[in-house]
């Protein structure tokens, strides 16, 4: 572990990835403060530019754009009761009656400083439980991984919004886009319809950035509020919030344990983490009643758990190369096409740079607190930006993004196809997340389906055969049983809710 | 009227002039290399190679990395480029000969400028250390012959180099084994190391990194240089069986190229620079670390060598059909 740490400091120690970590924690909070926005959007919007430029220091940039993206929808959340991110959905509870009592400053620097020590705690799981699970997962195989990713797409479509049918549909389109291109099993061309573009698949940068970015884009122009800009009061947080967060020790370690917890399962987010954190932390306050009203605790609980998601997340994507959630499937990507394959051999023939994932990790917690310290009333200025300036430079920073990617005008169409694409999916209320995991994962279930059976002499029984497969069926088949039981009782009284209305 | 000739003349001078001038400055900006793969050990030996050569060049000369298709994306996507010299393509063997021989690819290897032999990487077969039913890739064998179809072994991907030259050795002895395809770097490996695949290539690099783990088989090279890579393991020279291969025919190899309607002063320039770069020590030094074995080869050469080993590879095509029809055979 400390072998592995020590290595990454020769490839983490240069002014561009330091530098570049810190300019991620600033866009990171700039992209998570503006409502609609938020993390995995700031990750796709620079995906382009950050695969440009040195390994460590492209992930760096990404990283912390994903830990400054899960800090800063809190500051919208506390000051307008509009959170900039659904990770800050449970912020707003007490952090905006804070606000309301004129303590603004002090919510935002708690929220700051409880994010930044979730975030370092969330990093300690990680360095310390990541080498051990890729050192468990070296001997697993291609029924492992297969049984793997068949967990990764069920719970990411369980649990993004929407119903489960959707989610599951919304994941087999995923799934179905990622068959285009070489079979590299029969090296025969599928989809390609001989168009040598094809011949590699759609490239997932233009399609995330069309699916998420340009939809998003597109909904905007056609809300109401382009050129308001909301009063915001000036605040500005101090480092004694650093202090009032350490007060609550025992709220932000368990509600960073809770964050983690929930960060390394497959599908769970920052979402859920926050709001099991915060009714946790509500439990066990004398004060419970208080929690609704302004409570600093309940500010704690929430930002803590859902930095130290972050570092949950973190632990799979990287000791095993299946992503907890989108963003972290998105990062998974841009290793992939870094160079760096993530699962149980980088930790083994690339020690370096694990080593320094883990440090730009930790640095991007440490950043977060003295950047939003510094610049929180330039993210508040930001707010009050209107949309009409905002989304024409979103969208050519889309644009130069995909072209730059291969100097490719295909990629560019890609990107606008997947833009439809992307609004008929939120204008018919399918989730947009399961089909990146879909991308994602569908190479990875399907090489190691079709290798496992090459591999087999029985057929499917290879995945009852070997003792950690065989786990992962039953806990696969585990999950899809509860999928359907809940959807089924849920189909049930919705039913009986209806003869209600309609005797 | 004069006026309008006047200007027209100027024109042209003034083209012509700037055409003259872009000639003889040649390079201008970064002149890229198109490698027909992902990152891993052949992208690094390419990439020092470019930096040697965009030094003498004056200019730098980025990898891009345009993996897919067996390598022919990346080849057909840097002849589609301009003809000014500014693309050069990594002419991998297996989009360069194997795929036309395969009937995945319709152009022929002289139909592209050479500039210069790049580097060639042997390979080995390779079975786990503590392996206990046999000992020898002759065992190994035996063991296959009486069990049919009961081997698994990986070449990396599919219909490249070593499963044709794998599949060309097992023909040779009538052992019919199963191909399992890996598209990353290692993982092969790996699966061999915890006893899923029965044998696979092995590079030289992973070799160096672990060898306690593998028991070198059988190399797949005459070169003694290749030989000694692998601690002296047994070689193809040493078997009985004559497979009818030699020179670059059983090995991985590059040999850039330029599109064939490139300039000829530029492709002289490009062909200087390689030249230049890959007689430096300080690149055959890097190359070598990494496992590969530098090339002297000049573009005098190409026909030459290439027609040697395409009709090598040529008279193995039947092999990869062999090792498909045995299987499906024992489908049945």
């Amino acid at each position: 572990m400390f072998a592995t740490l020590a290595s990454g400091f020769e490839m983490f120690l240069t002014p561009l990835a330091v530098g570049l970590t810190f300019m991620g924690i600033l866009i990171g909070m700039l992209v998570g403060a503006l409502p609609g926005l938020g993390p995995l959007m700031g990750i796709v919007l620079l995906l382009p530019f950050a695969i440009g430029m040195p390994p460590l220091a492209g992930m760096g940039f990404l990283i912390a754009i994903f830990v400054g993206g899960s800090c800063g929808g809190s500051v919208s959340a506390i000051l307008l009761r509009i959170p900039g991110t659904p990770l800050a959905a449970a912020t707003l509870l007490d952090g905006y009656p804070m606000a309301k009592k004129g303590r603004a400053a002090d919510a935002i620097g708690i929220a700051l400083a409880a994010s930044a020590l979730g975030g370092i705690a969330g990093g300690v799981v990680l360095i310390m439980a990541s080498p051990t699970l890729a050192r468990f997962a070296s001997s697993f195989g291609p029924p492992e991984y297969t049984m793997l990713a068949i967990t990764g797409l069920f719970t990411i479509s369980l649990i993004s919004e929407g119903t489960l049918v959707k989610g599951l549909m919304a994941c087999a389109f995923g799934l179905l886009l990622s068959t285009v291109g070489t079979d590299e099993f029969s090296t025969g061309f599928r989809f390609t319809f001989d168009n040598p573009n094809l011949m590699n698949g759609f490239h997932i940068v233009a399609v995330v950035v069309g699916l998420f970015a340009v939809s998003e884009m597109a909904f905007q122009v056609m809300g109401s509020d382009l050129l308001s800009s909301p009063t915001i009061q000036k605040v500005q947080p101090g480092l004694g919030s650093f202090v009032r967060v350490l007060r609550h020790w025992p709220n932000l370690l368990r509600s960073s344990g809770i964050g983690v917890f929930f960060g390394s399962l497959p599908g769970a987010g920052g979402d859920i983490s926050s709001f099991s954190a915060y009714g946790v932390a509500k439990a066990f306050s004398g004060s419970h009643e208080n929690y609704g009203t302004g409570e600093e605790g309940g500010v704690v609980a929430t930002e803590a758990a859902n930095n130290a998601t972050v570092g949950g997340a973190l632990v799979p994507t990287l000791a095993l190369g299946i992503p907890g959630d989108a963003s972290s499937a998105m990062l998974l990507g841009a290793m992939l096409i870094l160079g760096f394959v993530p699962g149980p051999l980088m930790f083994v023939q690339e020690p370096g740079f694990v080593g320094g994932i883990f440090l730009v990790y930790m640095l991007s917690n440490v950043f977060l607190l003295v950047a939003g310290i510094i610049a929180a009333p330039l993210f508040i200025r930001v707010l009050s930006i209107p949309k009409a300036y905002l989304i024409p430079a979103i969208l050519i920073l889309c644009c130069i993004g995909t072209f730059a990617l291969q100097a490719s005008v295909f990629d560019l169409l890609v990107m606008f196809a997947f833009g439809l694409v992307g609004m008929l999916f939120r204008l018919t209320g399918y989730p947009l997340s399961p089909v990146v995991l879909g991308l994602i994962l569908g190479p990875i279930l399907e090489s190691n389906l079709r290798r496992s059976l090459l591999i087999s002499r029985e057929g499917y029984w290879i995945f009852l055969d070997r003792p950690v497969a065989s786990a992962l069926v039953v806990l696969n088949v585990l999950i899809l049983t509860g999928l359907l039981v809940s959807s089924l009782r849920r189909m049930k009284k919705a039913r009986g809710g209806k003869r209600a209305l309609n005797p | 009227m004069r006026t309008t000739i006047k200007g027209l003349l100027a024109a042209v001078v003034i083209s012509a002039t700037t055409l003259g001038v872009a000639r003889a400055e040649f390079p201008e900006r970064t002149v890229e290399l198109v490698h027909p793969w992902g990152p891993g050990n052949a992208m690094s030996v390419s990439q020092i190679i470019a930096k040697a050569m965009g030094e003498e060049l004056g200019e730098n000369m980025p990898v891009i990395s345009v993996p897919g298709a067996a390598g022919t994306k990346g080849q057909i996507m840097a002849m589609e480029r301009p003809a000014d010299g500014y693309t050069v393509f990594d002419g991998y063997v297996a989009p360069l000969l194997l795929q036309p021989i395969l009937g995945n690819a319709d152009w022929d290897f002289r139909d592209f400028k050479p500039l210069h032999a790049a580097v060639s990487n042997a390979f080995a077969i390779g079975g786990r250390a503590d392996e206990t039913r046999w000992s020898s890739f002759e065992g190994m064998m035996e063991y296959g012959k009486e069990n049919p179809g009961a081997l698994r072994y990986s070449s990396g991907t599919r219909n490249n180099l070593p499963h044709m030259v794998i599949a060309k050795v097992l023909q040779s002895y009538g052992v019919v084994a199963q191909n399992v395809p890996y598209t990353q770097d290692g993982n092969a490996v790996k699966d061999l190391k915890s006893g899923i695949l029965d044998f696979s290539f092995v590079n030289v690099g992973d070799y160096k990194a672990d060898p306690a783990a593998f028991e070198i088989l059988l190399v797949m090279s005459e070169l003694p240089g290749a030989k000694a890579s692998y601690d002296d393991a047994p070689a193809i020279t040493d078997l009985e069986l004559d497979l009818n291969l030699s020179g670059l025919g059983p090995m991985g190899w590059t040999w850039w190229i330029v599109h064939p309607d490139t300039p000829e002063d530029v492709t002289a320039t490009l062909r200087d620079a390689m030249e230049t770069a890959m007689k430096r020590p300080d690149v055959q030094e890097a190359i070598e670390r990494v496992g590969f074995v530098p090339l002297e080869w000049d573009h005098t050469q190409y026909e030459e060598i290439l027609s040697s080993v395409q009709s090598q590879l040529e008279a193995m095509g039947n092999a990869l059909i062999w090792e498909e029809e045995q299987l499906h055979s024992l489908d049945r």
